[in-house]
C-alpha cells in the first residue's frame, strides 16, 4: 500500500480564506485542502475507523442474482419468508380487547355453551408497518387510555403526532399485504367480526408464581405413607449418574416460575357481537385473568372470512370515519410546530399564548366531578 | 402455467376456496341485505389540545410540554342493564328472517371514542333471563323474598324429555344470573342422590314447590343434611301426599 506521508508534505497546500476545502471527514483529522487538491488522486482513507476497503460504498453490488435474470427465486431471505407464511397470515387486522368474564348461553333445545365476554375499549389504529420500511406488513392497534403522568415524553410525542390520547395497551397484528393496512386513527368496533366466524385469541396466561414439579410438569409425586419422609411432592431423581455425564442434563424439568406467558387459543367461534356494549363473545375459555388485554384475530387455520365481508367491513370504516386522513395531517402539522418550539425552548411562550383549555390534571378532575 | 400442469396442492386450495365462497353466496330466498351503514360522524375535528407540562421539580420551570388530545374521560358509569343487547335473529310473523351470516350483528354506531360500560355481564344475564323466563315466574320463585324458595324446601323438577320427575330437599341455591342453579337431595332405593339443576335451562320444564321447611334454616347451605343424623331420607312420601292433595276435585 502507499506509504503514509508525513504532515509537512501537506502544509504547502494549506487552504486560503476564500476557497472551500473539500469535506474533511474523508481526510485525516485536522487537514483541509483547497480545490486544487482535487486534481490529486484521492483514495478513501483506510483504518479501523473507516474500514479497510478502498472501494466506494456505492460500488458494492446491492441487488444480485435476481429472478429477472432468469435465475430461480431464492428460498431464503425476507421475501421468501413472507411468501412462505402468506397462507397462514390473516388478511386483515385484529383487535385488542379486555377479558371481562365468563358466562353461558342457554340454547333453545337445552344446550349450554360456556363463553367468554371480551370488551373493546376505544380501539384505534395507531400505526402501520410496511414491507418497504419495516420488512413486513402489520397494523398497530391501541386500546384504552392512560394518564399522561404515566406516559414518558417520547410516547407523549408519538400520540401527539397522531392526534390521539395515550393508549393503555398497543399491539401489532401482521397482515398479508398492503390491502390489510388501515387509516391511522379509525376506531374498530365489535362488528369487525361476525357471528359464526373463527378467531384466534392470544393473552398472557395467569401467573402461577414459583410452581413445583407436580403443578408445572405434571409429575406424580411420591407416596403419602409407607415410610416416605418429607418428600411427598418433590421431583425425586434428576437423572442418571455417570452415564449421562455426571451432571444434570440441560433442560431438566424442575420447579420454577410458571404462567404469565402468551398463550394462544385457536379456532374459537364468535357467538355474539354487540356494538353498544362493545363486546365480542367467544365460545370457551381464554388465558389470563379478568381485566387482562387480549388479542383477537381471524383464525389462521381456517379460511379467511369471505372477501365480500372483508370489503364490507373496510367500506364501513371509511364511511364511519371519512375525516381520518385529514385529521391525521392536521395533527402532524401541529406536532411539527410544537416539536420545533420544544427544540428552540419556546414551549413556555406557546403555553402562555395559545392555551385555551385547562391543564390535563384539572380537566380530569372536572370530568370526574 | 395451465391448470393441468400446476401441482395438485394449488388445485385443492383453489377448489376449497371456491367451495367456501359458495357457502356465502346469496340465496334466492331473500334479497341481500346490506348492513345498516350510514356516513358516520367521524372522529370530528381535531379538538383544542390540553397541554401536559413536564416541570423541573426544584425550580418549577417548564422543561417541555406535549399536547394531549381527548384527555382521559371519566364517564359516570351507566347502569349496564339500561343497554340491552340486540337480539341476534330477527323474527317476522314468527319465522326467522334469513340474513347473510355477517349481518346478524348489532351494527349501530355508539359514540365515537367513549369508554363502554364498565361491566357488560349484568346486561347479558338480564337479556338471556328475559328470553328464557319471559313471564318472570321462575325468577320470582327463586328471588330472595319471603315468598321465594329457600334452602330446606322440598321441590320437584320435571325434565323436558319426560321421565320420572326428580324431587328432593333443596340444599343450596347458587345465584349466578343465567347460571342460577339449585341442589336437590333425595334417597332413591335407600341411596342418597344429589342433583344440580340450572333453573333457566330449557331442559328444566317445571319446578314445583312441594313443601316448605317448617322453620327458616339458619344457614344458606344445608350440607349437614348429608349426615345420617340430619338426613331427611326419601321425600317420595311427602311428594306423593302433595300430589294426592292437588288432585282433589271440588264441586
Amino acid at each position: 500500500m502507499a506509504p503514509r506521508l508525513p504532515a509537512r508534505c501537506w502544509r504547502q497546500l494549506q487552504p486560503t480564506s476564500l476557497s472551500r476545502p473539500p469535506l474533511s471527514h474523508t481526510l485525516p483529522l485536522g487537514l483541509a485542502l483547497p480545490p486544487a487538491a482535487r486534481l490529486l488522486s484521492h483514495t478513501t482513507p483506510r483504518g479501523v475507523k473507516y474500514g479497510w476497503s478502498t472501494q466506494s460504498p456505492k460500488a458494492r453490488p446491492r441487488r444480485f442474482n435476481q429472478p429477472s435474470m432468469g435465475l430461480p427465486e431464492p428460498t431464503t431471505g425476507p421475501a421468501a419468508a413472507l411468501k412462505r407464511r402468506e397462507r397462514t397470515t390473516p388478511k386483515r387486522t385484529g383487535v385488542l380487547a379486555i377479558k371481562k368474564g365468563m358466562t353461558a348461553f342457554m340454547g333453545r333445545s337445552g344446550t349450554r355453551i360456556p363463553c367468554t365476554v371480551l370488551q373493546l375499549d376505544r380501539v384505534q389504529i395507531v400505526a402501520n408497518k410496511t414491507r418497504a420500511q419495516h420488512g413486513y406488513w402489520a397494523v398497530q392497534v391501541g386500546l384504552g387510555e392512560r394518564q399522561p403522568d404515566n406516559v414518558g415524553a417520547p410516547m407523549l410525542g408519538f400520540f401527539e403526532a397522531r392526534g390521539m390520547a395515550p393508549k393503555r395497551d398497543m399491539a401489532e397484528f401482521k397482515v398479508r399485504d398492503q390491502t390489510g393496512l388501515l387509516p391511522v386513527g379509525v376506531q374498530l368496533l365489535p362488528d369487525w367480526f361476525h357471528i359464526g366466524q373463527w378467531v384466534d385469541v392470544r393473552a398472557n396466561s395467569r401467573g402461577m408464581g414459583f410452581a413445583g414439579g407436580m403443578k408445572r410438569h405434571g409429575f406424580s409425586g411420591q407416596e403419602a405413607s409407607h415410610g416416605n419422609s418429607l418428600n411427598h411432592r418433590t421431583i425425586g431423581t434428576v437423572g442418571p449418574s455417570q452415564g449421562s455425564g455426571s451432571r444434570v442434563l440441560p433442560g431438566k424439568k424442575m420447579p420454577g416460575r410458571m404462567g404469565g406467558q402468551q398463550a394462544t387459543i385457536q379456532n374459537l367461534p364468535v357467538l355474539m357481537v354487540d356494538n353498544e356494549l362493545g363486546i365480542v363473545v367467544v365460545k370457551g375459555n381464554i388465558p389470563g385473568p379478568k381485566g387482562c388485554t387480549v388479542k383477537i384475530q381471524d383464525a389462521v387455520k381456517k379460511s379467511p372470512p369471505p372477501q365480500e365481508f372483508i370489503d364490507e367491513t373496510r367500506r364501513v370504516l371509511d364511511e364511519r370515519f371519512p375525516d381520518a386522513q385529514e385529521r391525521l395531517s392536521e395533527a402532524r402539522k401541529k406536532h411539527m410546530e410544537l416539536k420545533e418550539a420544544r427544540k428552540q425552548g419556546r414551549i413556555s411562550e406557546i403555553l402562555k399564548a395559545g392555551v385555551t383549555g385547562e391543564d390535563v390534571p384539572e380537566a380530569m378532575e372536572n370530568a370526574r366531578g | 402455467a395451465p391448470l393441468a400442469r400446476q401441482p395438485l396442492g394449488c388445485l385443492k386450495a383453489g377448489l376449497r376456496q371456491a367451495r367456501q365462497q359458495r357457502l356465502f353466496r346469496r340465496q334466492l330466498a331473500t334479497a341481500a341485505t346490506k348492513i345498516r351503514s350510514r356516513t358516520g360522524p367521524g372522529l370530528g375535528p381535531l379538538p383544542e389540545p390540553n397541554f401536559y407540562k413536564i416541570q423541573d421539580p426544584k425550580t418549577g420551570k417548564i422543561r417541555t410540554a406535549f399536547a394531549v388530545y381527548n384527555p382521559p374521560s371519566v364517564i359516570k358509569d351507566a347502569h349496564s342493564s339500561d343497554i340491552k343487547p340486540k337480539p341476534v335473529t330477527e323474527f317476522v310473523d314468527g319465522k326467522p328472517v334469513f340474513r347473510l351470516p355477517w349481518t346478524n350483528r348489532n351494527t349501530t354506531m355508539p359514540k365515537v371514542l367513549t369508554a363502554p360500560v364498565t361491566d357488560p355481564l349484568p346486561a347479558l344475564h338480564a337479556a338471556q333471563i328475559e328470553r328464557l323466563d319471559p313471564t318472570g315466574a321462575r325468577t320470582a320463585m327463586f328471588a330472595k323474598t319471603k315468598q321465594g324458595v329457600r334452602a330446606g324446601d322440598i321441590l320437584t323438577v320435571t325434565h323436558r324429555r319426560g321421565g320420572e320427575p326428580f324431587s328432593g330437599v333443596c340444599l343450596s341455591i347458587r345465584r349466578a344470573g343465567i347460571d342460577t342453579a339449585i341442589l336437590l337431595r333425595n334417597h332413591l332405593s335407600k341411596v342418597g342422590v344429589e342433583m344440580w339443576f340450572k333453573i333457566y335451562n330449557r331442559n328444566v320444564a317445571g319446578i314445583e314447590l312441594v313443601k316448605r321447611r317448617l322453620k327458616r334454616a339458619r344457614r344458606a347451605r344445608l350440607t349437614f343434611m348429608r349426615q345420617p343424623k340430619h338426613d331427611m331420607g326419601s321425600v317420595s312420601e311427602i311428594v306423593h301426599d302433595w300430589r294426592a292433595s292437588r288432585k282433589v276435585f271440588t264441586s
